[in-house]
């Protein structure tokens, strides 16, 4: 696999990479390194890369494996990206719509963060990146069913989450 | 679109929704005017939505653009440097090994001249040959020559060459001292007949009042008889000094005598 290849098919990729390592290390830069360390990985393996079915799916895996090692490597606190939200809102927006989605943004990044990490990374690859439940499959080795149950179960808990801290937010 | 949407909703829920439903959702949900019993919903679906524009910064792409871009040269580059390095230390080795072979093929022929010399004369002769040859005598000084000359002490055999050289220094030396050397030298071959022969026509051309009592002691001492002649031509000489009259007339007598004794 030439420079060519590798960069038509791995590089369009590394956005989902990037959410997927940013997914597991709540972390903007580590991601950003993860990122980096994953397609330095599959560019040093790339005589070999011709053998796998599907490129992505091999991606995502290591990007998660990789996360999954950084993480039991040094477990840290939870640091928070908050700070890169407001860049991706919509320009059209009023400030106060701006700072009220920013606010319900927010809040729900963090409710995603408090889901275990199966379901968070399921919801994200389904809601996010919209894998279908063939490539999901793929990726996570669990079955269809079950990935759906896990599917069910996160986007209900997101949503109970959401309703019950807007409740008490709007209480308090 | 409002019942469908709940409906959407509810499979959503029950993770029964395909691909399509979900964009249809979020598309729903990205819109402004979202009836409220459903704003709840929207937040999670727009969180989907940004979610997927995060991108990895500009600055992380172009690093990862020039690390996978860098390799490819610096690959080749190490490849080089390494096959260079290996040429190089080859080279080196064969240079060394070559040089060591070439050395060692001239060093015999160019040490044959000199081990040959070292086998048919001793460093003394070698050294005496060089400083005494007559063409070197513009270039020597008087006390480099009398060293030379001395060393023929250290000569033990005696050949041709040595005695030659001395005599004709003894002859034609410009420096007295080293004529008197070259005498006192020459006196240790008193064997060689061309030295006996060499001395009594040294006193012939010994004009040196010093160099012809020497002359006359070394004969006198090695009892050369034919000298006879030419001391009584030197006693009977006026121009020369009277202690070398003297000398010449003591020599005559103790050679007469020596040769009378045994007779």
């Amino acid at each position: 696999m030439d420079v060519q290849a590798f960069k038509q098919r791995i590089l369009p990729v590394q956005g989902r990479l990037f959410r997927v390592a940013q997914l597991f290390l709540r972390n903007r830069e580590e991601a950003e390194d993860a990122l980096q360390d994953v397609m330095l990985r599959l560019w040093s393996n790339r005589q070999q890369l011709e053998t796998y079915q599907s490129l992505e799916a091999l991606a995502v895996q290591m990007t998660r494996n990789l996360c999954l090692d950084k993480l039991k490597a040094h477990s840290r606190q939870k640091m928070a990206t908050d700070g890169d939200f407001p860049e991706v809102q919509a320009t059209t927006a009023t400030p106060y719509q701006q700072v009220e989605a920013a606010d319900s943004n927010e809040l729900i990044h963090r409710l995603m963060e408090e889901l275990p990490d199966q379901q968070r990374f399921i919801l994200h690859l389904r809601d996010v990146e919209e894998y279908s439940f063939e490539e999901i499959e793929q990726l996570t080795g669990l079955s269809v069913n079950n990935i759906r149950v896990i599917l069910s179960r996160a986007r209900q808990r997101l949503r109970d989450s959401y309703t019950k801290a807007n409740d008490y937010e709007a209480d308090y | 679109m409002k019942p469908t949407i709940e409906k959407l909703l509810e499979k959503y829920y029950d993770g029964e929704t395909t691909l399509d439903e979900e964009k249809e959702l979020r598309a729903y949900f990205q819109q402004e005017n979202i009836p409220a019993h459903l704003q709840s919903h929207a937040p999670q679906f727009r969180y989907f939505a940004n979610a997927r524009s995060e991108h990895p910064s500009l600055k992380s792409i172009n690093a990862l653009a020039n690390r996978l871009n860098a390799p490819e040269p610096n690959w080749v580059v190490r490849m080089g440097s390494w096959s260079v390095r290996l040429a190089a230390s080859i080279g080196l080795l064969i240079l060394g090994f070559g040089g060591g072979l070439v050395y060692n093929q001239l060093r015999p022929s160019a040490g044959k001249g000199t081990d040959l010399s070292f086998i048919s004369e001793t460093a003394p002769e070698k050294s005496l040959k060089q400083t005494l040859a007559f063409e070197q005598l513009a270039k020597t000084s008087a006390s480099e020559r009398i060293d030379a000359i001395n060393q023929s002490y250290e000569i033990t055999q005696a050949d041709q060459e040595i005695t030659q050289l001395l005599l004709n220094t003894l002859n034609f030396d410009s420096n007295v001292n080293v004529r008197l050397a070259a005498c006192q030298a020459l006196a240790r071959f008193e064997r060689e007949p061309s030295v006996r022969d060499g001395l009594i026509q040294s006193l012939k051309v010994q004009t040196d009042p010093n160099v012809q009592i020497t002359l006359i002691d070394v004969l006198v001492t090695i009892k050369e008889r034919r000298a006879v002649e030419e001391m009584q031509r030197l006693a009977e000489n006026q121009e020369a000094l009277d202690a070398v009259r003297l000398k010449a007339e003591e020599g005559v007598q103790s050679l007469n005598q020596a040769g009378n004794a045994p007779s």
